[in-house]
């Protein structure tokens, strides 16, 4: 999600929350002779305010899965969770007043604290990364897909080189039934290509490590992959460099969807710590809220 | 050959007697010498164009023997090296006019010339061949014309006038690029030719050959072949060629079907038409007449969204039209209420299936024991060519068809049977072949046309091509405007395939309006909301000047679902909530074209130019006046739309229902059926569920012209401001 201007509202609306919270809190801090408690009204109700922004933060997840109900648009409540989660913060602040206390209300303190950390990087990465993968990956495919493409990918690559050099050796014996083992076949002119795609493209497209290629492979990135292309053409003939410039092209896809999945896995994995710290909170956070007023 | 006076001559040495007047060919003949002819046929006038009957009379130069006529005491040659020397050479100079093999000694290896030529050891020419191509006509159902192989005999001219008396075809051209010409020069397929084959069996090349279609025999359990004395008796195949029918007898059957047997099936593809011969038969429509619908979660709070088949009494559209007929591929259309008719012997259906490859719009079944012919569509064209059986059905449908086709038209419904009785005699069918046109932009508007088969394009020319406004099927009309203004066409009606109108003439069209004023005031109506909604789709295109915009297609679209990638975290919560909005189908895809950082799904774009509709057999898809595209609740399921959309954005959903089990009575089971579905626009919700539930604000659905038009100005002045 983009925060830009249209968050305007709920920018001013969450400022006004807190100055307005900051302002009680000075007057009840100031007004308590023992020091502010969590205990006390306005402290408690520090504490429902904040606990309840919280439950409205978690909704968000009961909410998605009931998306087509119309609840309200799933943006706003997106917003909601946003703002409301993180005046949480203060509000529990304000409920402990700045204090940690016990065992229980410690852990409940780091668990919010980790859980609205955790939450702004994930909004700072939902702000930066899809504009990044849009202009990153313009071959993005659906993150379903990918292995799917890979496979195409790999196929139309043996298909190109096939063409250029004939079949392999391997695919040769296939052919014959495997009774004699022919020859290849390939044009002298053209057998760089063949051992530059035995030995890099092919084990590049199927994620295979590359013996003593270190931390990867040299089609790994751009630059590096343009030279190897632009060296590979001085020594191939000139009817076998459209094929070459068709396996630069795939080349590139390759790079474009381990991108694409590298950002994607960015994109979606802080929710991995996010929501179980979130589900952890609420839960100890309801049970401290059950001892709190029973005892 | 008359009995005249008789006159003595010698052939080759022997004395012959024959009747004055008779041709030194003839003469030859009658005495069992075979002179080498190409142009001359027995039963057509002699006239001596190929020469190479050419015979040595003792003249100056030897003269073509056809069109000499014999003289007392003439001495005649027909075999001396001097003549066989000439007749080589005519023949080899013929063979540079004619490609080789052609398409008849390929087929068949009989092309009369290619024989004479081996005869004469003419494996090659001394000549090169003309450099100039004639080409080739492939626009006739039944007949293949290859300029290239034409030697301009005029075998097939002196056929078509003489024998047949059609006169259709002639010559065009001058020197070279000589050819035969049908009508006034247009394609074999658009002229007035009734395919009797005569020019095709009169033609000693393979300039005009019966043509191989894919599927040359009915294969059909329990088909009868029809011998060509059978068809011959039958009285709508007279005027017929024998030939013809005896090049094509597979592919006219006789079918017997007992009583309740199944004759097809709608949604299922076929090639052939049926004509009833005996008996009565039932069409009907055999898919649930309703259209797929999301129960809405407004009502059941709680409820969990599923989509259901729902019948458009309990589920009326804010703008259901009165449209009381569903239009199908017989003589006449179906009740909505109920939608079951008769056919009888003499009707001929399965015309769209046959000559377009559509798929059966309705399922026939026997009523009683019915015999069928089964007519594969070169044999149905010729018919349809056949100016009896055209008359038959003519009848036919003036008298049966005429009036519901024209009351299914719901401004027509207030027409008196008086008026459509007076109408009968009056109105013209008329056969428009694939790419014809009907009416041309700028003619004078004389005729207003109600589709009766097929499909029409109608497209404007503008400054930078052309712009398609509408496809017009069964039950729709066209050339009101014209006529209303009493001016010129506003324009072009173009055959899609194989189309049939109903033609009224300007005097026809401006009493019907005198007398029913109420129909010339919705004429008006549809006349004004058609040029209106024209006006403001050429406005559009005119102020959306984008390259990259018009290549991918986007200017057709009324409806974008964009996806706004800067924002989109790619969740998937749109797709998600496409599917649960429709029991667990999505019916968008998150993939597709990207114009700026703006990805198209993959979602009904409520396209200007509607391919989907195009060649529905029911025409169940079809646009609301605010032409929105709507699948109504007649589908059979047979997949073409979803076929035919180009950008894969119409989906077949499948749906348990009860049907027959044929050959036990009133037992049912569950079988799958299925009706096409696309975006709904989720239309009874405020917005459609995919936008709503995308928790980014990244998806949208916008006017494309509107919302690109928006982008561009904003680029526009951002650059103007740095």
């Amino acid at each position: 999600m983009l925060i830009d201007a249209t968050h305007r509202k709920w920018l001013i609306a969450s400022l006004i929350i807190l100055v307005a919270a900051t302002f009680i809190y000075v007057a009840y801090a100031a007004s308590s002779p023992a020091g502010p408690s969590g205990g006390s009204a306005t402290g408690l109700t520090f504490g429902i305010v904040g606990f309840g922004f919280m439950i409205f933060a978690g909704l968000l997840a009961a909410r998605k899965k009931v998306a087509i109900w119309r609840l309200g648009r799933a943006q706003t409540w997106l917003r909601g969770h946003l703002w409301l989660g993180l005046l949480s913060l203060p509000m529990i602040f304000f409920h402990a007043g700045f204090q940690f206390g016990g065992v229980l209300t410690r852990v409940l303190m780091i668990l919010l604290i980790l859980v609205v950390a955790s939450g702004l990087f994930g909004a700072a990465l939902q702000h930066y990364l899809p504009r990044l993968m849009t202009s990153e990956v313009p071959m993005e495919t659906i993150f379903e897909q990918i292995d799917h493409v890979r496979e195409q990918l790999v196929t139309e690559a043996d298909g190109l080189v096939n063409g250029v050099c004939g079949p392999s050796p391997t695919e040769q014996i296939a052919l014959s039934g495997g009774a004699v083992a022919i020859a290849t076949s390939a044009p002298a002119a053209a057998l760089p290509l063949r051992e530059f795609y035995n030995r890099q493209l092919r084990p590049f497209l199927q994620h295979q490590h590359l013996p003593g290629s270190g931390s990867g492979s040299g089609l790994a990135k751009r630059d590096d992959s343009s030279r190897i292309f632009d060296g590979l053409r001085t020594v191939l003939p000139s009817d076998a460099h459209d094929a070459t410039r068709k396996l630069e092209e795939i080349c590139e896809e390759e790079r474009q969807l381990r991108r694409q999945v590298r950002m994607h896995h960015w994109l979606h994995s802080w929710l991995l710590l996010h929501v179980p710290l979130s589900l952890a909170l609420l839960l100890l956070g309801c049970i401290h809220a059950i001892m709190a007023l029973r005892y | 050959m008359s009995a005249g006076p008789m006159i003595d001559l010698t052939v080759d040495g022997k004395k012959v007697s024959v009747p004055a007047g008779t041709s030194v060919f003839d003469a030859a003949r009658l005495n069992n010498i075979a002179i080498p002819t190409l142009c001359h046929q027995q039963n057509e006038k002699p006239v001596g164009v190929c020469r190479v009957c050419v015979v040595d009379v003792g003249a100056r130069v030897f003269t073509a023997s056809c069109v000499r006529p014999a003289e007392p005491g003439m001495v005649v040659s027909t075999n001396s090296e001097r003549v066989k020397q000439a007749r080589k050479t005519l023949v080899e100079l013929l063979m540079t006019d004619h490609v080789s093999p052609c398409a008849r000694e390929r087929q068949s290896g009989d092309c009369e010339l290619e024989a004479l030529a081996k005869q004469n050891n003419l494996a090659h020419s001394r000549f090169a061949p003309q450099a100039t191509r004639r080409g080739v006509d492939d626009s006739s159902m039944s007949i293949g014309v290859d300029f290239d192989a034409c030697i301009l005999c005029d075998r097939c001219i002196r056929g078509c006038d003489e024998i047949r008396e059609n006169f259709v075809l002639g010559r065009m051209g001058k020197g070279e690029t000589t050819r035969i010409a049908f009508d006034n020069n247009v394609p074999m397929g658009e002229s007035s030719c009734v395919s009797c084959g005569e020019c095709m069996v009169s033609c000693p090349t393979g300039a005009l050959t019966n043509k191989v279609i894919n599927q040359t025999a009915i294969a059909a359990p329990g088909s009868e072949p029809v011998s060509l004395e059978e068809l011959n008796e039958l009285p709508f195949f007279e005027g017929v060629s024998g030939t013809f029918l005896s090049l094509n007898r597979n592919a006219v059957v006789r079918r017997r079907f007992k009583r309740g047997e199944v004759i097809c099936r709608e949604g299922e593809y076929g090639s052939t038409a049926f004509y009833i011969l005996e008996g009565e038969a039932r069409v009907s429509i055999a898919s649930p007449i309703a259209h797929v619908k999301t129960k809405g979660a407004v009502k059941r709070f709680l409820g969990k969204l599923s989509s259901r088949l729902t019948q458009r009494q309990s589920d009326v559209r804010d703008d259901e039209t009165d449209q009381h007929w569903i239009h199908i591929d017989a003589p006449m259309d179906l009740s909505y209420e109920n939608p079951v008719a008769t056919l009888k012997a003499g009707d001929l259906f399965g015309e769209m299936t046959c000559m377009s490859l559509y798929p059966r719009s309705a399922t026939v079944r026997a009523e009683t024991d019915c015999t069928m012919l089964e007519l594969l569509r070169n044999v149905l064209d010729i018919m349809q060519r056949n100016k009896n059986f055209r008359a038959q059905l003519d009848h036919s449908y003036r008298q049966r068809a005429l009036d519901s086709h024209l009351r299914a038209v719901p401004i027509f419904a207030e027409l008196t049977d008086e008026f459509i009785a007076g109408l009968r005699d009056k109105v013209e069918l008329l056969r428009f072949s694939p790419g014809q046109v009907i009416c041309r932009q700028g003619d004078h508007a004389d005729s207003f046309y109600l589709v009766r088969i097929g499909f029409v394009k109608v497209s404007q020319t503008h400054l930078g091509g052309d712009m398609v406004l509408a496809y017009l099927s069964r039950g729709d009309y066209f050339g009101e405007t014209g006529l209303l203004n009493g001016d010129v066409r506003t324009a072009t009606c173009s055959a899609l395939d194989h189309v049939e109108v109903v033609r009224i003439s300007a005097a026809d069209f401006a009493e019907m309006n005198r007398q029913f004023p109420e129909v010339r005031h919705q004429l008006e109506l549809v006349e004004r909301e058609r040029t209106q909604m024209n006006r403001e789709r050429l406005t559009a295109l005119s102020s959306t000047p984008l390259d990259s915009f018009l290549k991918q297609g986007l200017m057709e679209a009324q409806s974008l679902l964009l996806l706004d990638l800067d924002s989109c975290t790619r969740c998937d919560a749109c797709v998600r909530a496409c599917a649960d909005a429709h029991d667990g189908v999505t019916r968008l895809v998150r993939e597709g074209l990207r114009f700026d950082h703006y990805l198209v799904a993959t979602s009904c774009r409520q396209c200007l130019d509607p391919l989907c509709m195009v060649g529905c057999p029911v025409g169940s898809i079809r646009r609301r006046n605010s032409l929105e595209v709507i699948i109504e609740d007649w589908c059979i399921g047979c997949g073409l739309c979803a076929d035919n959309c180009p950008y894969g954005n119409i989906n077949m959903h499948p749906f348990n229902v009860f049907a027959d089990v044929p050959g036990s009575s009133g037992k049912k089971k569950a079988v799958v059926k299925q009706k096409a579905t696309s975006c709904d626009l989720c239309s009874e919700f405020a917005e459609p569920s995919c936008v709503y539930a995308c928790p980014h604000d990244a998806a949208h659905r916008v006017n494309p012209r509107q919302f690109f038009a928006g982008l561009l100005q904003q680029s526009a002045d951002k650059s103007l401001k740095d």
